[in-house]
């Protein structure tokens, strides 16, 4: 009890630390305005070429929801493999690991509270865009049944991220593995297109894919919320979890044997 | 003629810096090249569903995407700085270039090489290959029509990023106008009524580097010609004057600088 009482207090801090420059976070939020607008051009030319009111089970409504937050998802999460880069370039990483707390525990605290504010004031704008441009969510209750999928989609992300910055230990610059980490996301995740607009084959190995689980799953249970859908978007996602958070304990386990640590 | 030697000087320092780091260079330069053919992924999905957006198909975006990477990347190795310019103005880091003897402006944005613009440069020429829209003369258009979007997208950035000699710290408002640019550039122009059309064309010049190259590459017109080569002077003027007028309201600390 102790042990978790720790890293909720490095988790309040943090999101208390979030706080201390609103016109930041509102400055960095407002970029998904421009793109809530794009997406609306967009897929009102492409529904209305199509002369169809559903495409994939979404409508252009649904559709406009689902990429709102998607966007979201993705916006809201800090640029955790970046900071650990830094760190690892910089020599605080030095500073971090000597301190008397869990190595990546104390990243994901931080890393979630880092996350909350940034998401909600994305989603806020978000929201306000897409109302303006297509009317309410069909059925606004699913952002509460989606809401246990969105913390898995982070906490999904962190374990990617953590990887992607552990690979700093080794390499230092992790600016590549990030872009293709996120172009991943982008494609495979479905964070620009709904994935039930792919082709079949296409459709069966994305949704397998922790890149779904961490933004279609989420997305598409907001939009089209049922108990059935709840489950296959939890279990796959907690299924991920375990699996790449063993992956993560085993990659931190092995870099920090190859660490060097540059200065401080 | 003494500016350009000068320039080249410069661009030789930044190459020899980058190639310090060898290993860091490559992974950026190939890294970048495999995140834009995964980005455009997107776009052969999308056409591969719905075939054309008002006319506008999948060739076109390969067009549209690689001219508009060329130019990004030819802005971040050679002027890498005008993405930082509203750090350097706002803290007081111009000491340094206001004490050399040479043109101010152009030396703070040639001073830095972004690596993984070379990767973003030869994508675009990949894309422009891989459009089916490749000949001779069209390899020419896109060589000048890569070099003006280049032009109004450093303009756009130096205009953008001058606007802290008057508010300060301006790294959000940078960032999204700097997203704002790329996002709108890459996107079919044929989605835009006049009125986005006309805020493409001024406030947020995407058009300048994505649609309009595109269009002169793909035929040439005058007309595009024109556009472009307007766009360039004049984005280039404005950006330039803000500058010059902002530099006279430059004050800094004493903080003690130094450029590496």
């Amino acid at each position: 009890m102790k042990t978790f009482a720790k890293y909720w207090s490095i988790f309040q801090i943090t999101l208390i630390n979030s706080l201390a420059y609103p016109g930041e976070l509102v400055g960095r939020s407002l970029m998904i305005i421009p793109f809530m607008w794009i997406f609306y051009q967009l897929w009102k030319v492409t529904y209305g070429a199509a002369g169809a009111e559903v495409i994939g089970g979404l409508t252009l409504r649904d559709t406009m929801w689902y990429l709102m937050l998607a966007e979201t998802i993705e916006l809201g999460r800090p640029p955790l493999a970046r900071t650990m880069s830094e760190n690892v370039k910089d020599g605080s990483i030095a500073y971090i690991l000597n301190k008397p707390y869990d190595f990546l525990l104390y990243q994901f605290s931080t890393s979630m509270g880092e996350t909350i504010f940034r998401a909600i004031v994305n989603a806020l704008f978000g929201s306000l865009t897409v109302w303006f441009l297509v009317g309410a969510p069909a059925q606004p209750e699913g952002f509460i049944i989606a809401l246990p999928a969105i913390i898995g989609a982070w906490t999904l992300h962190f374990c990617i991220n953590a990887m992607i910055g552990l690979s700093a230990f080794v390499v230092e610059d992790v600016s590549a593995f990030t872009w293709i980490y996120q172009k991943l996301s982008f494609v495979l995740g479905g964070m620009l297109i709904p994935l039930d607009f792919y082709p079949d084959w296409l459709q069966v190995i994305a949704k397998s894919l922790p890149f779904a689980s961490a933004i279609y799953g989420p997305s598409r249970l907001f939009v089209t919320p049922s108990v059935e859908l709840f489950v296959n978007v939890m279990s796959l996602q907690a299924m991920w979890i375990l699996v790449l958070s063993l992956l993560l304990v085993a990659a931190y386990r092995s870099g920090l044997k190859q660490l060097t640590v540059n200065g401080g | 003629m003494k500016e350009i030697k000068f320039l080249f000087a410069i661009w030789k320092a930044n190459l020899q810096s980058a190639m310090e780091y060898r290993i860091s260079f490559l992974t950026q330069m190939f890294g970048m090249i495999l995140n834009n053919f995964m980005y455009f992924a997107i776009w052969i999905i999308f056409f591969d569903r719905f075939e054309d957006v008002r006319g506008w198909g999948v060739n076109d975006m390969y067009v549209t995407f690689g001219v508009l990477a060329s130019a990004f990347g030819l802005v971040s190795v050679f002027f890498g700085n005008t993405f930082m310019l509203s750090e350097v103005i706002s803290k007081g880091r111009l000491d340094y270039y206001l004490s050399m003897p040479r043109p101010v402006l152009l030396h703070t944005v040639a001073s830095r090489m972004i690596s993984s613009g070379v990767g973003d440069f030869f994508y675009g020429f990949i894309s422009y290959g891989l459009s089916g829209y490749l000949t001779w003369d069209g390899l020419a258009r896109y060589v000048l029509a890569m070099l003006l979007a280049a032009t109004v997208f450093a303009a756009f950035l130096i205009l953008t990023q001058s606007l802290s000699f008057w508010f300060g710290m301006m790294s959000n408002f940078s960032n999204l106008v700097l997203n704002a640019m790329l996002t709108f550039g890459i996107y079919p122009i044929t989605l835009f009524d006049s009125y986005a059309k006309l805020i493409l064309f001024t406030i947020i010049p995407a058009a300048l580097m994505g649609a309009v190259p595109a269009e002169f590459i793909r035929e040439f017109t005058w007309q595009t010609l024109g556009q472009l080569l307007f766009g360039a002077v004049a984005f280039l003027g404005v950006a330039i004057l803000v500058f010059r007028l902002g530099l006279r309201r430059y004050e800094s600390g004493s903080a003690i600088q130094i450029e590496v």
